[in-house]
């Protein structure tokens, strides 16, 4: 565990060429230029590789897959080289006790060095009873391993703001890390899944710089959510000469049109799908014809949806009616006229009746 | 019957007045274009940008409705007595009573018109939710023009907290806008016809018609 990644590289066999790419992933990710490539390098060879512990909790795990199906670096190597990767249910050997001793050996060996990865959402009501690990609730596990950590990273949706468990009504009281944990820097790298590469362009701003990069108000790298996907989208130009997909299957889908009249969120979505793309094989959503939904956003589940439409359904209260905000305009409008003319009608009607008096 | 000519709007109030009028036109449209686009190029490769053309006439008009707004709102502060904003807020007796009488007069209760120089209270009121949405439509309009930029994406998330939030509330305030206009016309011509100011000319000529010692 003390072994340093440089030695690693050397005797794991692992061709440095190998090595150096995955850098160069990862520096091109950050947006550093060039020159930062071989700080970077040295930085994950001479560095002590970082303690890394991984919590899961309210989760579907699809954010490990996603790391699973990672290639810049593949996980053998981000976990055998990069960093020490102590804790994660997924993929250690431990089970049972033997994996709780290895949570517990570690926290205490490292505390306040440690990376902590947090995947899911925390559920707070009912005292958090909703999620139990070895018989402890999510928040009691978060609350004594969080403070101890030297930074900590959600990643997902979930871990960063809840995510699907905390859509409304969100009944297991859900919350992202930044809600429970302060005084530990937290970075939040949502997506649903988020790609490696932002997860690993982190991890390796942190060994190199010794600290979180620099982030949006909403705590996520501005490296990777810095720009709208729409503004870097490979079928802008469709929207930009207005050539629109007007339904799934349709003559403008089979020719890779815009995908903006089928609800595609692209404009509203800050993200790098666009150019880092997913799993080694250069995909992303949109590149293989479904709209964006907006994964990245806080709260997406709530505000992004329907995902197929461009804008949220409104709903009049009091009346149980819900429906599109042009139609329910529409009707208002309608609604207007009729009182106008009636309006109208009733001035004119008093001004006949009243003129007959004078006479 | 006598009457007499008073100067009531200045020319600059008029000029907000028209440019609110060219700007909101031409925003209903293109925004209603840039919502829900009807698709007019399929023929690859020619020389046609609809959504590009559209979205350069929203932001032009988008330029205008926002400095006619600030015109507003200076005008509220420094304009004539007229514009001023105490002239049309219900704080005074005078304009408690002239809500009161209006709201009776429009509701054919009392035909007693309250006959002012400038805005009758209701209306001033309904001027004021105006220009505050105004603002919002603005901000909201700048926060998905400016995404990226630091005051916009500050103030915008402050207020609407998402994008596709922001986008919503500029939407349905687009529709506050289209009823805006439908019932301000319709007052307008109705005042005009009940009661013989020249309430429609003022806001070209900036006079309006008032009997003389009644």
């Amino acid at each position: 565990m003390d072994e340093q990644a440089g030695n690693r590289t050397t005797n794991s066999g692992i061709s440095r060429r190998s090595f150096i790419k995955s850098c160069s992933v990862a520096a091109a990710a950050l947006g550093l230029s060039e020159a930062m490539i071989p700080k970077l390098v040295e930085a994950a060879e001479t560095a002590k590789r970082p303690t890394v512990i991984w919590l899961h909790f309210q989760e579907c795990t699809g954010c490990t897959e996603s790391l699973l199906r990672g290639s810049h670096p593949d996980l053998g190597r981000l976990i055998l080289d990069i960093i020490s990767l102590d804790y994660h249910e997924t993929v250690m050997v431990p089970s049972g006790h033997q994996a709780e001793k290895s949570l517990h050996d570690s926290v205490a060996k490292n505390t306040g060095k440690f990376i902590l990865v947090v995947e899911g959402a925390i559920p707070t009501a009912d005292n958090g009873n909703f999620c139990k690990i070895s018989g402890r609730t999510a928040m009691d596990i978060l609350a004594e391993v969080g403070p101890k950590a030297a930074a900590i990273i959600a990643i997902g949706t979930c871990a960063s703001f809840g995510g699907i468990q905390a859509a409304a009504p969100n009944p297991t009281g859900a919350k992202g890390v930044q809600d429970l944990i302060s005084g530990v820097p937290i970075v939040n790298i949502p997506g649903c899944p988020p790609n490696p590469v932002t997860f690993l362009g982190t991890v390796l701003h942190y060994l190199t710089f010794k600290r979180l990069p620099n982030c949006d108000n909403m705590g996520r790298p501005l490296f990777a959510y810095g720009r709208r996907i729409h503004d870097h989208c490979e079928r802008r130009a469709h929207f930009d000469e207005g050539r629109f997909v007007e339904e799934f299957g349709d003559f403008g889908h089979r020719n890779g049109y815009c995908l903006y009249k089928v609800g595609c969120k692209g404009p509203e979505t800050f993200s790098n799908c666009p150019s880092t793309r997913f799993n080694d094989v250069d995909v992303w959503p949109v590149s293989v014809g479904h709209g964006c939904v907006g994964c990245t956003e806080p709260n997406f589940w709530d505000s992004m949806t329907p995902f197929y439409e461009r804008l949220p359904q409104v709903s009049i209260p009091g009346t149980g009616i819900v429906t599109d905000a042009d139609s329910a305009g529409k009707k208002i409008l309608g609604v207007a006229a009729a009182a106008v003319g009636v309006h109208a009608a009733v001035g004119i009607g008093k001004s006949v009746l009243k003129g007959k008096k004078e006479e | 019957m006598n009457y007499e000519i008073k100067n009531v709007w200045s020319v600059l109030l008029r000029l907000f007045h028209w440019a609110l009028v060219l700007s909101i036109v031409v925003l209903v449209v293109t925004g209603l274009y840039i919502n829900t686009p009807w698709t007019n190029t399929t023929l690859e490769g020619s020389v046609s940008f609809p959504m590009a053309c559209m979205r350069y006439f929203h932001f032009l008009a988008g330029y205008l409705f926002t400095a006619a707004v600030l015109v507003r709102l200076f005008l509220y502060f420094f304009g004539n007595r007229q514009e001023r904003i105490w002239d049309i807020l219900p704080v005074t007796p005078r304009n408690i009573k002239s809500l009161t009488t209006t709201l009776a007069y429009y509701c054919y209760i009392s035909d007693k018109h309250d006959s002012r120089l400038g805005h009758n209270v209701l209306a001033g009121m309904v001027y004021i939710v105006t220009i505050v949405a105004a603002v919002f439509q603005l901000i909201s309009g700048f926060y998905m023009l400016f995404p990226e930029t630091g005051v916009w994406q500050t103030l915008g998330n402050a207020l609407f907290t998402s994008q596709q939030q922001g986008r919503f509330v500029h939407h349905l305030l687009m529709w506050y806008f289209i009823l805006f206009a439908f019932s301000h016309v319709y007052m307008v011509i109705w005042n005009d016809v009940k009661s013989s100011e020249g309430l429609i000319s003022s806001i070209f000529t900036g006079k309006k018609f008032k009997q003389k010692n009644v």
